[in-house]
């Protein structure tokens, strides 16, 4: 009880002083202002960006994985052959037991027209299952059928980026696209699913069936194919599923024991892992950087404070000679400090949330200032005045108090 | 029993490799309810015997009793509250806080005793009303005159109503009307509230408004006198005549 009115007294006595000096006190607090804000944006805008990418990650598909050639080196020949992967592959992969849709892929760029409106846009040449396996629906019309599908057609299904730019946002379904030298008629549009984790457009697509793709845009050696998707049962083990795509993939590459996968098998989780990875990075990056600032304002706190104490010298011994004890000396100016880092701090968390709200809204981002960065910056801020201001307050306190009157 | 008892009490200092001899045996007891002047040319050991009756050093040697309790080996927390508790200082430079209210001066002894915020205002107005200060009270000590502040700091020693007063030179930065002021309030102090007052002085008139005299010289008591008859001076002030301040 005793106790808590000593502190009480003493953080009254901080008050007064940091009222008192105002304009030092500000420019003091503002150190931390800059300090905290800076720690406060950068843990937001770290959980904002890791939000939004966990979101287009999940936006692959369910319990995604992706099979790719992979060069290998093989003795005795000059560099590097790229075995290809083939359509049989894919449809051999469906028979792996935790695999429940495989879809061959072909991809390039194409240049595509409307009339007189022209853009470029990524074209897909692959099969049904395709939708399936990223869960991208359509918005209007429907996708091509089973025997364009198998056979191909002069069929594609865009994306909402090409609705816009080509039909300024009328009815596309039915019309004629001049895609490179081909022309083929729009059967469906696709809901809009925003930017890849990689930062691509996922909107500006065209997709067609593989047997279009190969006849009309992209010619390949019979079955080639640039990677297969597949989706696995969502209990599935991801290592599991990677397991039996890679015993059946072996098997039908005819690579015996010891030699290499001549195929990558990448899963989601692989792709969450590494971004988040990459993100953690940066976070610590731009963390250690807003934690500098913080601690250069925590110097100025400990600059301001020496000063304090050697100005107010006769002050700390008139206090001693009328009864200030060693603790109530070292409470009262442990208390200034900490109250002006904690004031910064407070208004650096405020600068901060505006900041990052106005990020947001620039950017679209679902960003926000989260009470662990909030709680994170005011322990931090308050913990930095307890550290910087603790050095002035031992030397407040340790006066004597003949000296510090003047009495010699 | 006596209020001070200083018994074979010496200080020394370390200066550079010699050690300087401030205090040498001093014995001195003081009574309750006494005025008494310490009077002695500068470098004569007044300064420390007055640091070392006020609690804030220590002696290096002899023993110093203060209200029957041996302080003399305290920690500088223990020696806070004594101070706190038993003594009232007036300082030459009055060493009231800047940029801080008369009330708020006052209130500050009371401050480090844990007295609460309410009572801790009714005394020290009531103190402010004792030196003549009531209507003073939000005024900064930049906003009062040296007279003012002399008395503001005299009701902050007083607000602790501690037995013992310790004034050093405490008319030292005032001139003669409001040094006179000062020393019949003291005088009135003594008289009224049996409180003890040892002031500091090299002015032979103001030494004589004590009741009795100590004269320090080379560290030791040299003389120890009773006054007769102390000046009053508040008969002092009649003599100058015109109006108070």
């Amino acid at each position: 009880m005793s106790s808590l009115r000593l502190l009480l007294s003493a953080f009254r006595l901080a008050l007064v002083s940091v009222r008192k000096s105002g304009v030092r006190s500000l420019l003091t607090a503002l150190g931390i202002l800059i300090g905290v804000a800076a720690v406060t944006i950068v843990v937001a805008l770290g959980e904002g960006a890791t939000r939004a990418v966990q979101g287009t990650i999940d936006s692959m598909g369910e319990n995604a994985f992706t099979v790719t050639p992979r060069s290998v080196a093989r003795s005795g020949a000059r560099g590097q052959r790229v075995p290809p992967l083939t359509e049989a592959d894919a449809a051999a992969l469906t028979e792996a037991p935790t695999v429940r849709h495989a879809a061959p892929l072909l991809s390039s760029l194409t240049q595509v027209s409307y009339r007189e409106n022209n853009t470029a846009a990524e074209i897909y040449g692959t099969s049904l299952a395709f939708f399936d396996i990223r869960a991208w629906k359509v918005d209007d019309g429907a996708l091509w059928s089973p025997e364009a599908d198998s056979i191909g057609g002069s069929v594609c299904v865009i994306g909402r980026t090409l609705v816009q730019e080509l039909f300024d946002g009328g009815d596309p379904v039915g019309q004629l696209l001049r895609i490179g030298r081909a022309t083929l008629r729009v059967v469906g549009t696709l809901e809009p699913k925003g930017r890849s984790p990689f930062g691509q457009d996922q909107d500006n697509v065209i997709l067609v069936p593989l047997a279009t793709m190969r006849a009309k845009f992209y010619p390949t050696a019979p079955g080639q194919i640039h990677r297969v998707l597949l989706s696995a049962d969502p209990e599935a083990r991801p290592a599991r599923v990677t397991e039996e795509i890679t015993q059946i993939l072996r098997q039908r590459h005819r690579l015996p024991d010891g030699v290499e996968n001549d195929f990558r098998v990448r899963s989601q989780e692989e792709f969450r892992a590494m971004q988040q990875q990459v993100f953690g990075v940066l976070e610590v990056l731009l963390l250690s950087i807003a934690t500098i600032s913080l601690l250069v304002g925590g110097i100025g706190v400990m600059n301001i404070m020496l000063v304090s104490v050697a100005e107010r010298t006769r002050e700390i011994g008139i206090r001693m000679a009328i009864g200030a004890r060693e603790l109530d000396i070292l409470l009262q100016f442990l208390l200034e400090a900490v109250l002006l880092c904690l004031l910064g701090g407070l208004a650096g968390a405020l600068l901060a949330a505006l900041a990052v709200g106005g990020f947001g809204q620039l950017t679209g981002w679902d960003m926000r200032v989260s009470w662990r960065a909030l709680t994170v910056a005011l322990a931090t801020s308050s913990g930095i005045g307890v550290l910087f201001g603790f050095l002035p307050a031992r030397r407040a306190a340790a006066l004597d108090p003949i000296q510090a009157l003047g009495r010699e | 029993m006596a209020l001070i008892e200083l018994s074979k009490v010496g200080k020394d200092y370390a200066s550079g490799p010699e050690v300087v001899r401030a205090l040498k045996e001093v014995d001195l007891e003081i009574g309750a309810g006494e005025f008494v002047a310490v009077i002695g040319a500068s470098g004569s050991g007044k300064s420390t015997l007055m640091n070392i009756l006020g609690c804030l050093d220590r002696p290096t040697r002899g023993s110093y009793r203060l209200a029957g309790v041996d302080v003399s080996g305290r920690s500088a927390d223990a020696r806070a509250i004594v101070r706190n508790r038993l003594i009232g200082f007036v300082f030459q430079g009055f060493n009231l806080l800047p940029r801080t209210t008369a009330l708020e001066n006052v209130e500050l002894p009371l401050v480090y005793r844990g007295v609460s915020a309410r009572a801790r205002r009714r005394r020290a107005i009531a103190a402010l009303a004792k030196v003549g200060l009531a209507d003073r009270l939000g005024h900064s000590p930049a906003q009062l005159s040296g007279g003012q502040q002399q008395r503001v700091a005299i009701a902050r020693a007083l607000v602790t109503d501690p037995p013992l007063v310790l004034a050093d030179e405490p008319t030292g930065n005032l001139d003669t009307r409001t040094s006179y002021e000062v020393l019949a309030l003291l005088q009135a102090l003594v008289r009224d509230r049996g409180l003890t007052v040892v002031l500091v002085t090299h002015e032979p008139d103001i030494a004589a408004c004590a009741s009795r005299v100590v004269t320090v010289r080379d560290g030791r008591i040299q003389a120890d006198e009773r006054t007769a008859e102390p000046t009053r001076a508040a008969r002092l002030l009649e003599e100058l005549g015109g109006a108070p301040e």
